[in-house]
């Protein structure tokens, strides 16, 4: 049975316990920063930060949602990856550090901007679901460590049912536009989130799309217009024929 | 950004090497001249332009000595992959094709007849590929998740125009400075009226690229197009692309439709048009790839 991360950003407080877990257990560095005027730090996703809390606010509210890996079962990164270093291990998506090139296609072609490069190493990187800890019967140090249960690991369908429920208490609630987000998008993500207003309003894209969904309309778009477009100028002014017609003209100009 | 200058620089070069190779065979090919010098010029043009864009694309790696990672796998759904095999093979073949031009003149009659047959064949090879080379700049972007690239199925269009126009532009410029090549000036005036037509086509294109971002679903695509009508990169978008890559050119060109290279203002007309081709070329690239990324 696929085992999932729910976080339930109803639950989320922003004390940002979960960056600070991620950071211990993989031995991410700390990036210096400064004060821009939001609680938000540091500034983005990077190739040394796998987990961080948006603060968004509304008259009234914050919104918080923690941005990290969604391991979709259809990934993008996966996908359009050249040397085959990003790969399935179980629901984690992971990118092999030894293999990976840097090149920078899965940062292009994540829908939620995951994947980062990293200027130390030169590779892409990312969250890796804890994979160290999930398959020794572990939680990701995420979820081990939020202390007010929003970001929860365990069998994915446990959390579906449990996260439907939710959505409906959040809707009696006075939130009218609560949803359960990630059971269907890409796939199904193993990251989902119950969110309290509808997603493009934490960041997250309304209808994901998998980057090589469209890859042979793309490649005919191209090959058409070289193809058969392209050609026609130089079949108009190139073809022998003409270039005979031309060549009779002068010779009859000259008899003149 | 994870792709700023050394890509956009690779992907208008060997968009212009895999054009100039196209607009030289295909002239050719039709006026029953086939391999003759203006494909020879674009093949000894094409390899150093095409060596020049891996260099910088393997050096823009986050680790380049993994770049032979790239070889260890073929897949076809990943574009970056098809085109890492594409551009190898067509620099292979035209480094091939070059050689054989190199000896044939030292050879016997006979060894020198089939080493030109096998030319021929893989001067058609190369054509396939330099389709597909020329297809890929724009598909390697098109295959992704930023709304001025994935937003609609024309960005290959655009590249594949753009890579044409700049390749002729190449071609043009080369055949008039280094008269070594004795290119005829009948040819060289047919190649610029060629490139009208061609701008036209690109021109055709940037507008249905324009309205399709507009009217897109996807999520996005209204700011990336607005990023280049009014945005941030306006300036580069209306003056590098639309006047130096399209409008400019394009009236000199048909300025000077059908008449004499030898006249001095017609040779100067049609240099600039294809200095503004070639340069515009390059603003094209940047202002898409680093708009795609803002």
């Amino acid at each position: 049975m696929p085992k999932a991360r729910l976080i339930d950003t109803s639950k989320c407080m922003a004390c940002r316990g979960c960056q600070v877990a991620c950071k211990q257990w993989n031995e991410l560095p700390a990036v210096e920063t400064k004060q821009e005027g939001t609680y938000e730090n540091p500034p983005e996703l990077s190739g040394s930060t796998w987990i961080r809390v948006e603060f968004r606010e509304r008259p009234g509210e914050w919104l918080f949602r923690a941005h990290t890996c969604m391991h979709c079962t259809d990934a993008s990164c996966e996908k359009v990856c050249p040397t085959g270093a990003i790969s399935h291990q179980g629901e984690a998506v992971i990118i092999d550090q030894k293999w990976c090139i840097g090149c920078g296609y899965c940062v292009q072609a994540c829908p939620f901007n995951v994947p980062h490069k990293d200027e130390i190493t030169g590779t892409a990187r990312k969250c890796r679901f804890c994979i160290d800890r999930i398959t020794n019967g572990q939680k990701p140090a995420c979820a081990t460590t939020c202390p007010s249960g929003a970001i929860q690991f365990s069998e994915r369908a446990d959390l579906i049912a449990a996260a439907r429920e939710k959505v409906q208490t959040l809707v009696a609630d006075g939130h009218p536009n609560a949803n359960l987000y990630g059971v269907d998008e890409m796939g199904g993500l193993h990251t989902m989130y119950i969110l309290l207003d509808k997603p493009s309003a934490v960041g997250l894209p309304e209808a994901p799309q998998l980057a090589t969904s469209t890859v042979l309309a793309q490649w005919l778009s191209g090959v058409i217009t070289a193809g058969v477009v392209a050609v026609i100028p130089f079949w108009l002014l190139f073809r022998r024929k003409k270039r005979l017609e031309a060549e009779r003209e002068s010779k009859v100009g000259g008899t003149r | 950004m994870a792709w700023g200058a050394p890509i956009y620089i690779y992907l208008w070069l060997a968009g212009m090497a895999g054009g100039a190779y196209f607009a030289a065979f295909l002239a050719e090919r039709f006026a029953g001249e086939a391999n003759r010098q203006l494909l020879r010029l674009a093949t000894y043009l094409g390899i150093p332009l095409a060596v020049i864009g891996v260099i910088l694309l393997v050096v823009d790696l986050g680790n380049p000595l993994r770049f032979w990672h790239l070889f260890a796998r073929f897949d076809v759904i990943s574009p970056m992959s098809m085109g890492t095999w594409i551009l190898l093979l067509w620099v292979g073949i035209a480094v091939v094709m070059a050689i054989f031009w190199w000896v044939e003149n030292r050879l016997t009659e006979q060894t020198a007849r089939s080493l030109r047959r096998t030319t021929g064949v893989l001067a058609w090879v190369n054509l396939v590929l330099a389709v597909l080379l020329i297809a890929y700049t724009g598909v390697l972007l098109a295959v992704s998740n930023q709304p001025l690239w994935a937003g609609t199925l024309l960005l290959p269009c655009l590249f594949v125009a753009s890579a044409i126009s700049t390749g002729v532009a190449i071609l043009i410029i080369t055949a008039v400075t280094g008269r070594a090549w004795a290119i005829p000036n009948r040819t060289v005036g047919r190649l610029a009226e060629a490139d009208a037509i061609v701008i036209l086509i690109e021109l055709a294109v940037l507008i249905g690229y324009a309205i399709w971002l507009g009217a897109s679903a996807m999520a996005g695509t209204g700011e990336a197009l607005r990023l280049l009508t009014t945005g941030v990169l306006a300036a580069p978008f209306w003056v590098g692309v639309v006047l130096l890559a399209l409008l400019v050119p394009f009236g000199l060109e048909v300025f000077n439709w059908g008449k004499e290279i030898e006249k001095k203002a017609v040779w100067r007309a049609v240099v600039a048009s294809s200095a503004c081709v070639i340069l515009g070329g390059l603003i094209l690239r940047a202002v898409i790839v680093i708009g795609g990324q803002i």
